[in-house]
């Protein structure tokens, strides 16, 4: 029955009846046998057609010569994004100067619907390659470092893990594998936009936790557990290696430097958090409830077994800047923290729904002061999506950050100025209390692969009050960072 | 979307064949089924407040990488590679996600839970101006042909945007023919079918002509300018026995419709269509955020213009597909966030809306993931698609 319709010349042919509608008179419709001998399911142009796709493609390389097709036919999906930096303070710091820093990431994901039937299933590999230098640590000796890729140059595993999804509508889901919980815990999507590494991981968990934490560039071995037990509430829960080097005797970077350490003995880290969600998937809105503002708001506590050092006093029980100090620093274990994060909307325009203002904010605390370095850390923030009529992807961003060092670090300041443990008299020698900065930012999106984006930071009490190792004499100057970033999918 | 499974499927405006098709037994139990519905529903307001799950049910993610699903249609009977109740679901976007190069279909079989490839036509076809890439437009006929649009583009905006076509596909997902022509350009919205076998009408609207590149910005609102020359087409079919449907006739009876370009959304314009049993159609007009009816649209001969506003603005942002509840209410997904909007068309009144897609990824939340709607068989839920994530997704009580 189909073999004379694929035989048949791809001539046009009339339909057997003209249009009847009066008022829009027009030539009779085109029915045209269609003859698939010759015709291609690809798209034509070969290994550059991505050339000609550059404007609306989401991938720079378009299906990378054939690459990602292949892989699709096995449900596998691949990402490559380069990100590129140039940042530089034009006042204050340690010096004056700008650093070029990047990060390239792969991510490599298998979904089990698609590749074997197998319902709720998705396999991930990542890896990081690490390039350029680091402002932070060369320039400007900040606690809330400029930028959220600043890392050890290195090229290293970072994910490997397979999550499932399970009960009626997918409601849960558990993770397994080496993780990097920065990706789901103390999330903030509207703090994301910011170029600051204190919206991304923050800056409690970044100092307090042993190694930093299982977040980027590192990850660590657990299992995590998401429920959607409402229809706004959900809990995240996850037991990971409590630290993610195998040990805190330097580096955390440096001792898993190819991220396929997989500590297992080096203590429990428990991560739960609560989130409510509007609108929460299900809610019900009648008439008259004006325009919908999302927000997420999250209550959060972690608790980490590994072994930490204390800020102050050795184990004899002196100052460690004690000269009487056996040197030996006391020890202790077990550490923790709260924190809860909000994300709401506070505008929509109505003709534009695309055009909306939110706001953010993250507070964690930290209360044994005797153990960490922060105390406390808060992060707030706006910002406002479309900000040009008519370039929708594009946002505008101004935040601040705060960083409480804990008073047994200021302690540990005084007892060194006190037992004539830094240069000169020691009069001048600052006592670290805490660092604050502001940041403003507008990401441009030049094509859905490419994003541009000018950032601007001014950070105020660098360090949290620390002597410039140029002139111990004084504080390192309040510090102004100007710079770009590029994101590029390719 | 198919008015074929309530009451009022008429093919033609051929007194004796309707009058024939109200009395057939088979319609006549499905009138009364409807009307026991609506008198079993009357304790409640509407239908969406006894959706309570929403669970994904396949990725739409096909073989050769094809993703943002589009247009969904529950087979109404079964055919070649088709099972009745199987749900099609076609690709707007390629590999790299560029809108308009789709050209894939895929089939669920909710009996077996097994996700198949129906079609994969062709990213180039002589008969169909400017390549493939499949829309909302997309319906299956009882005698097993499937019909779909295209509105193709080759870089993924309407810079590039050909006339596109619709195209008739055999059960077994083998193409065969190409209907393009004056009034056939760029077919975009759900279909509506009123489908009695040898006989079938389909309307579709059509939201490209005209339509420039997104970088043709309007002075005053800075955005892509709004060309108003969007329609809505009736085409009467007649299908001979084995042999694929023709195309009897051709009325244009809705006209001047606001169109755009839009990069993320590649263009917007009238997208809903749903059929009602007193031969009213109805239209969501997206940018204008409403619903029109257009009265007598099986029969009428000329256009209705806009027709007329049924419900504005409220609940609605951006209205994109619509379909029928058990109770003859409309539901339409919104495009600007991810809720389904249920409307009382005789009343114009906005019941409700419920969220069916809540990711806060996007801004507002659900912002351009929905798209397809369609009623399952037993109507007590409903299909749609998130086209984020690439799945087809059900709600159910």
């Amino acid at each position: 029955m189909i073999g004379w319709r694929r035989r048949g010349i791809a001539l046009v042919a009339l339909a057997a009846c003209l249009p009847s509608g009066r008022a829009h008179a027009a030539p009779p419709p085109l029915a045209a046998p269609i003859n698939l001998t010759g015709t291609s399911a690809t798209a034509v142009g070969g290994r550059t057609n991505f050339l000609s796709n550059l404007n609306r493609s989401n991938y720079m390389l378009g299906d990378l010569f054939g690459v990602r097709t292949f892989l699709a036919r096995y449900g596998i999906s691949l990402a490559v994004q380069e990100t590129s930096e140039v940042l530089g303070n034009v006042s204050g710091g340690i010096h004056k100067g700008a650093d070029y820093d990047g990060l390239t990431q792969m991510i490599l994901q298998l979904n089990t619907d698609r590749a074997f039937g197998w319902h709720g299933g998705l396999f991930n590999a990542s890896a990081l390659q690490i390039h350029g230098r680091n402002l932070s640590a060369d320039n400007l000796g900040t606690i809330q470092t400029a930028s959220g890729i600043e890392a050890d140059r290195a090229t290293r595993l970072w994910e490997l893990w397979y999550d499932q999804k399970f009960l009626d509508e997918d409601a849960a889901d558990i993770k397994i594998g080496q993780q990097s919980v920065d990706q789901e815990f103390i999330t903030s999507a509207n703090a994301a936009l910011f170029v600051n590494t204190m919206f991304g991981w923050p800056a409690v968990p970044s100092y307090d936790m042993p190694g930093g934490g299982p977040a980027y560039p590192l990850s660590a071995p657990g299992i995590r557990l998401r429920w959607r037990f409402t229809e706004a509430l959900t809990v995240l829960t996850g037991v990971f290696s409590g630290n993610p080097a195998p040990n805190r005797d330097g580096d955390p970077q440096a001792l898993n430097a190819s991220g396929t350490s997989f500590p297992l003995d080096t203590g429990t880290l428990v991560m739960t958090e609560i989130q409510d969600a509007y609108p929460g998937l299900g809610a019900m809105e009648y008439p008259g409830a004006g325009a919908p503002l999302g927000h997420v708001y999250k209550l959060g506590f972690w608790y980490d077994s590994d072994g930490v050092d204390d800020q102050r006093f050795g184990n004899d029980g002196l100052p460690l800047a004690d000269p009487a100090s056996n040197g030996i620093t006391r020890h202790h274990r077990g550490n923790f923290g709260v924190y809860g994060v909000f994300d709401q909307m506070l505008w929509r325009q109505s003709s534009d729904p695309n055009r909306t203002m939110s706001v953010f904010g993250r507070a964690l605390f930290a209360p044994q002061a005797d153990r960490n370095f922060l105390r406390a850390s808060l992060n707030l923030g706006v910002t406002y999506r479309e900000p040009i009529k008519g370039r929708a992807d594009d946002t505008v961003g101004l935040a601040v950050g705060y960083a409480r060092v804990s008073s047994s670090v200021s302690n540990a300041d005084r007892d060194a100025r006190d037992f004539g443990q830094v240069p000169g008299d020691g009069l001048q020698w600052p006592i670290r209390r805490n660092e604050t900065f502001i940041e403003t930012t507008y990401q441009y999106q030049m094509r859905p692969w490419w994003q541009i984006q000018p950032d601007f930071q001014y950070v105020f009490n660098p360090g949290g009050g620390i002597a410039n190792p140029n002139d111990q004499s004084r504080k390192v100057k309040d510090e102004a960072v100007i710079g770009v970033r590029t994101n590029v999918l390719f | 979307m198919s008015c074929s499974d309530r009451a009022g499927a008429r093919t033609a405006p051929e007194k004796s064949k309707v009058l024939w098709f109200f009395l057939s037994r088979k319609n006549i139990l499905l009138f009364s089924l409807l009307v026991c519905g609506t008198t079993h529903a009357a304790d409640r307001a509407g239908f969406l407040e006894t959706i309570h799950k929403h669970r994904m049910v396949t990725s739409t993610v096909t073989p050769n990488g094809d993703v943002n699903p589009y247009a969904i249609v529950v087979a109404p009977a079964s055919a070649g590679m088709i099972e009745k109740d199987d749900v099609l679901v076609d690709n707007f976007n390629n590999i790299s996600n560029l809108q308009g190069t789709g050209t894939t279909i895929i089939g669920y079989r909710p009996s077996t839970k097994a996700t198949y490839v129906f079609a994969r036509l062709p990213q180039h076809l002589a008969q169909c101006p400017g390549g493939v890439g499949l829309t909302t437009s997309m319906a299956m006929l009882k005698t097993g042909w499937v019909i779909v649009g295209s509105t193709p583009s080759t870089d993924g905006t309407t810079a590039t945007k050909g006339d596109g076509c619709l195209i008739v596909i055999d059960p077994q997902g083998h193409p065969v023919t190409a209907w393009s022509g004056a009034h056939i350009i760029d077919p975009w919205g759900n279909m509506a079918v009123s489908d009695a076998g040898g006989q079938a009408t389909l309307f579709v609207s059509m939201a490209g002509e005209g339509i420039p590149s997104p970088d043709v910005t309007d002075p005053q609102t800075h955005l892509p300018v709004i060309v108003r020359k969007a329609s809505v087409l009736r085409i009467d079919l007649r299908i001979p026995d084995g042999k694929p449907p023709e195309i009897a006739s051709e009325t244009v009876v809705g006209d001047g419709f606001s169109q755009r370009a839009d990069r993320d959304n590649f263009l917007l314009g009238p997208t809903g269509e749903a059929l009602a049993p007193d031969g009213t159609l109805y239209v969501t007009d997206g940018l204008d955020n409403l619903v029109v009816a257009i009265p007598d649209a099986l029969t009428r001969t000329t256009s209705a213009g806009t027709g007329r506003v049924v419900t504005k603005d409220g609940l609605l942002a951006w209205p994109l597909a619509l379909d029928w509840t058990p109770e003859g209410h409309l539901l339409a997904c919104n495009g600007k966030d991810g809720r389904v909007v249920e409307i009382d068309p005789k009343s114009g009144q906005q019941i409700y809306a419920q969220w069916i897609d809540n990711d806060q990824a996007q801004s507002p939340p659900g912002n351009g993931d929905l798209f397809g709607i369609a009623m399952m068989p037993d109507r007590k839920g409903f299909y749609y698609v998130e086209d984020d994530m690439n799945t087809l997704m059900e709600a159910r009580p």
